[in-house]
């Protein structure tokens, strides 16, 4: 895996806009790398792909284990909300999507999972899109990419049709924001692509009637999907009609992806699969004797409230407001590094299958919003 | 194994997202008067000044509907769709948009408006 220079298109904003990407920088500041770019091998396109398939498989054990045992308390779930986290796994409500953070040490050519972003993962635009125009523009038509997420979206959806309730299958994210709304107008187009009748709705403008949920003008909500984390969804004034919904509308991502979106699921992982390759070692509240760890908030999101400890010193730490639910201690990870930074894998599992790659880089060892988008190739 | 991606890939709605977000704004000067209702039996309420605002605070960009309607904010104490349409404007004399306006609204969305960000995903 190697970090590559070109020479910069002079025009990759206009380039980029033409495509329907316009959140690329932010207060001017580029998020989208245009003339930096990973090159890796078809092998390590290989080991990223059993990776992300082994631990999928091994997040669906580890979800049938908290649920067998009720572990709920440790991930902090209401207990309204149990019975219908325990009812959308029995009857495999819909999923769609997930995104694995990586850790990858060049030296020993191990990947190490970070986390899972199982709920409301974000940048699978520029990642299924973005990066596959970027890579037309600027190489052969024979360059190839580690990134099948556009076709693997639409099969995806075409699949999940006979299982979907209602004619129509809604598509919400929060207001004033470009960048949820381009993933979630991109998903809602991979659906349409898939033969789904669709209908885009925001989050507070979804309406309760007292006995379902409705849209704007007035017909029941049967399934939806949202880009929006259901830790707030439950905490929120419509949070106990979830269970109260005659419909009991599908919602998607299920409410079963709490349990992995959830920070508490990387100790469950290292307690049934000890010492597996692309485990790192992770324990609730204490480090347990690891002198180089990091801690971590069980809710929390893009890199706030992360404490980084070497030698059991604190090296590096991100502000925010989470923390209040808890914490784990996760064994400090090797992270690529280049001069310009840290990078991070994230791979996507759509539809049970892996299928593309991103690189985020950050100025520290920590993944913020504020961290830049590289794309890549596959060395010919 | 799903690795290597297509050739061809083709977009239906995405395009429109950024177009109606990338409009050069109007001058006041020669600014069209915006009417709204939400019900085709309802009546107009003029919000030029609300569109005109979200044009502005919404970074510049675009005055399309799609955008006004994503920036669009509720709050203030009157209800629903308050600092967009006037109620009359909502629902007129169809029986399903009048009912669709009793249901409470805003019931999901707070911790976004509390806790400002590009995104809310991870």
């Amino acid at each position: 895996m190697q970090l590559k220079k070109v020479s910069i298109d002079p025009n990759w904003k206009s380039r980029l806009e033409s495509i329907g990407y316009g959140y690329h920088s932010l207060d001017d500041v580029p998020y989208w790398v245009d003339d930096r770019y990973y090159e890796i091998t078809a092998g390590e396109a290989d080991s990223i792909y059993q990776a992300t398939a082994d631990l999928w498989q091994m997040c669906l054990k580890a979800v049938e284990h908290v649920i067998q045992h009720k572990l709920y308390h440790l991930f902090h779930i209401p207990a309204f909300m149990v019975h219908h986290i325990e009812r959308s796994w029995e009857k495999d409500e819909p999923s769609i999507y997930g995104r694995f953070d990586f850790a990858y040490d060049s030296q020993s050519r191990k990947l190490k999972m970070l986390e899972f972003n199982a709920d409301t993962p974000t940048s699978l635009f520029e990642s299924g899109i973005v990066q596959w125009y970027w890579k037309n523009h600027y190489f052969s038509e024979t360059t190839d990419q580690y990134n099948s997420i556009h076709e693997q979206l639409i099969q995806s959806w075409r699949a999940l049709i006979p299982y979907l309730k209602g004619e129509i299958l809604y598509f919400s994210c929060a207001k004033e924001t470009l960048e949820d709304l381009t993933n979630v107008e991109y998903l809602r187009d991979t659906a349409i692509q898939a033969g789904i009748q669709t209908e885009l709705i925001y989050m507070d403008d979804i309406g309760w009637d007292g006995r379902a949920f409705v849209d704007l003008e007035g017909y029941e909500i049967q399934t939806i999907f949202k880009l929006y984390p259901w830790e707030w969804m439950v905490k929120e004034e419509f949070g106990n009609d979830i269970v109260h919904d005659i419909n009991e509308a599908q919602w998607i991502e299920p409410s079963w992806k709490m349990l992995l979106s959830n920070k508490a699921i990387l100790p469950i992982l290292w307690e049934l699969f000890p010492h597996h390759p692309n485990l790192l070692k992770a324990y609730f509240n204490e480090p347990k004797g690891m002198r180089h760890f990091v801690r971590k908030p069980i809710l929390s999101r893009e890199g706030a409230n992360i404490e980084m400890f070497y030698d059991k010193e604190m090296i590096y730490a991100t502000d925010g407001v989470y923390g209040e639910e808890g914490y784990i201690c996760q064994e400090l990870a090797t992270l690529h590094r280049e001069e310009t930074g840290f990078s991070v894998i994230g791979s996507w599992i759509i539809g049970q299958e892996a299928c593309g790659i991103s690189f985020r880089e950050s100025d520290m060892p920590i993944t913020t919003d504020q961290s830049r988008f590289i794309p890549h190739i596959i060395k010919n | 194994m799903r690795k290597k991606a297509s050739k061809s890939v083709q977009l239906v709605l995405i395009s429109s997202v950024l177009a109606s977000c990338a409009q050069a704004p109007q001058s006041t000067a020669d600014q069209q008067r915006v009417y709204m209702r939400a019900d085709s039996t309802a009546a107009y309420t003029e919000v030029t000044d609300n569109y005109n605002q979200q044009r502005h605070s919404s970074g510049g960009m675009g005055s399309a509907f799609l955008w006004f309607m994503a920036f669009r904010h509720l709050g203030g104490g009157l209800g629903y769709a308050n600092n967009s349409l006037h109620p009359q404007s909502v629902a007129g004399a169809n029986a399903r948009k009048a009912s669709a306006f009793q249901a409470q609204r805003a019931g999901f969305g707070r911790s976004a408006v509390s806790n400002p960000s590009s995104s809310y995903g991870s």
